[in-house]
């Protein structure tokens, strides 16, 4: 109980500060998403459809997930200096493995039948891409964009170490004050919520994307 | 392939140095952000945003933060690197055998005078006043204690020695020059019960009368709250610890109006003021930077002419 009245008071003093941070945390992890997303879903659908470097492809973003994410900062660090753009940049690496391989994924089980029948109508390998695969990939597409997002959220915490600020300053001012569990948990809270949130968010895009609802169901695409 | 992400990789790398790193709403373009490096203690951090706001209201800079640098040698090397353009907090007893490598110095003024002069000649930085406080080793006993014993001054700790619970800092017991090795050369007697402690626990011991005397930093916010009694240093054994914030030349003169800015904060805060900040951020969890904001509006620095 004291513990919750004395989160109450931390919040009413520092409404203000606790917001701003917010903003920047989620500021952090969308330009991260975004970038990825940029680079990512090309390169996802270049490799669908040239197999044979999809798991050279694969296996570097995975490389680059297993940095460990204080290591990863502290090489960028090196070469970018302090600052949010260092981090904003460490959350384009890591939200590239989620984003490449669903878009892999993605364009890799839409049904070789489908991509026949486009052909057969005479389409063009773009129109193909643009008309059949990619509105069948979309929502493991998203599902991979909303994996990515959580990741970065957390990951954007120890963006503090090199000075970008977000909820990990109000964590760390918690570990280093004598008695900071409430000042830690004051930052804990709302970086989980921000995950939690965003996660709900791109889930009900995700399934308002999803193949055959945009039809009203008149047509169901899809061998699901 | 690899070559191609190879090559991705290095456009965006390349896109993030050339477009002058500015994301809307996270950072802006790197000749107009003054960078301001503080030390994880809530006294650098207020300090710091303190700078921070004086900058945003006065001038059109954008400003960054970067929080808790470990030490005071970080902070400098920082500064020399130039990843940081002001740090908050300097100590000049701190930086004068830190930094500067040189021998202390007891006169307070002496001590600032010569930090100004070597920081300006060797590493082109400017070291501002002090704010008007400092942040030393103090020794601390409780009012009644005081009261009891006519405490005023370290010397008169000789005679009680023997039956005192001394608690200290970890780090002191072994510090060189002003350690406890030098203050017994200096004063002339030990204390016999002594417990090394973390620094942050002291206060709390001293006020449920689990110590009788302990070294506090003078500017912690728990003396006041407590109702501690500084013991005056007699002998001066501790060099002087006033606090100033340091910043580039190059940063000064590229942007000549934050000078003036910055020199408003010097000799306006006094130690006692010092423990009251920082029990606003340490005991009632209140951020700094609301903290900083609250003492300058109280003070009326955003008005003109001040």
């Amino acid at each position: 109980m004291e513990i919750l009245q004395d989160l109450l008071l931390y919040y009413t003093h520092n409404a203000w500060y606790v917001l701003e941070q917010f903003g920047r945390q989620f500021l952090m992890s969308a330009y991260g998403v975004l970038f990825g997303a940029l680079v990512g879903i090309p390169v996802g659908i270049f490799i669908a459809h040239y197999k044979k470097l999809s798991p050279w492809v694969i296996s570097l973003a995975n490389v680059i997930q297993t940095i460990p994410s204080l290591a990863m900062l502290a090489v960028l660090m090196l070469v970018l200096g302090l600052g949010p753009n260092t981090v904003v940049f460490a959350l384009f690496l890591y939200s590239l493995l989620p984003i490449i391989k669903n878009t892999y994924t993605g364009i890799h089980q839409v049904d070789p039948s489908m991509i026949e029948a486009g052909k057969g109508m005479g389409m063009t390998r773009f129109q193909i891409l643009r008309m059949v695969e990619l509105p069948l990939a979309l929502s493991v597409i998203m599902a991979g964009l909303r994996t990515a997002l959580v990741i970065t959220i957390g990951i954007a915490t120890i963006g503090t170490f090199i000075g970008a600020g977000g909820l990990g300053d109000i964590i760390l001012r918690g570990t280093n004050a004598s008695d900071g569990t409430v000042i830690i948990l004051a930052g804990v809270i709302p970086t989980a919520l921000m995950a939690v949130i965003a996660d709900w968010f791109l889930g009900l895009l995700e399934r308002k994307l999803a193949p055959g609802k945009k039809r009203n169901g008149l047509i169901s695409i899809g061998h699901e | 392939m690899v070559k191609l992400r190879k090559s991705i990789l290095a456009v965006l790398v390349a896109v993030f140095l050339l477009s002058g790193c500015s994301l809307p709403g996270l950072s802006g373009a790197p000749e107009d952000t003054i960078r301001i490096g503080t030390l994880n203690t809530s006294e650098s951090q207020i300090m710091g945003e303190m700078i921070r706001l004086m900058i945003e209201h006065y001038t059109d800079l954008d400003v960054m933060m970067v929080k808790n640098l470990g030490t005071a040698t970080v902070q400098h090397q920082a500064m020399l690197e130039e990843a940081v353009d002001i740090t908050s907090t300097r100590y000049t007893g701190t930086d004068l055998t830190g930094a500067l490598q040189m021998d202390p110095v007891k006169d307070p003024d002496e001590a600032l005078a010569i930090v100004q002069r070597e920081f300006q000649e060797r590493y082109d930085q400017t070291w501002f006043d002090s704010y008007g406080f400092e942040n030393t080793y103090a020794f601390t006993v409780s009012k009644e204690l005081a009261a009891k014993y006519n405490l005023e001054k370290v010397s008169d700790l000789e005679p009680l020695a023997d039956e005192l619970r001394f608690g200290v800092d970890n780090h002191w017991m072994h510090r060189e020059g002003d350690g406890y090795q030098g203050f017994i050369e200096a004063y002339g007697f030990e204390f016999p019960n002594i417990y090394p402690m973390q620094i942050g626990l002291v206060y709390q011991a001293l006020a449920n009368d689990e110590m009788d005397v302990v070294l506090a930093y003078s500017s912690d916010g728990r003396i006041s709250a407590f109702d501690l009694v500084i013991l005056e240093d007699d002998l001066r054994f501790f060099p002087p610890y006033d606090t100033s914030m340091v910043a580039r030349n190059e940063i000064l003169r590229q942007h000549p109006e934050l000078k003036e800015i910055l020199s408003k904060l010097a000799g306006t805060i006094t130690t006692e003021k010092m423990q009251q900040l920082n029990y606003e951020a340490d005991g009632k969890m209140r951020e700094p930077v609301v903290v900083a904001r609250e003492f300058l509006e109280e003070n009326n620095y955003f008005e003109e002419g001040n």
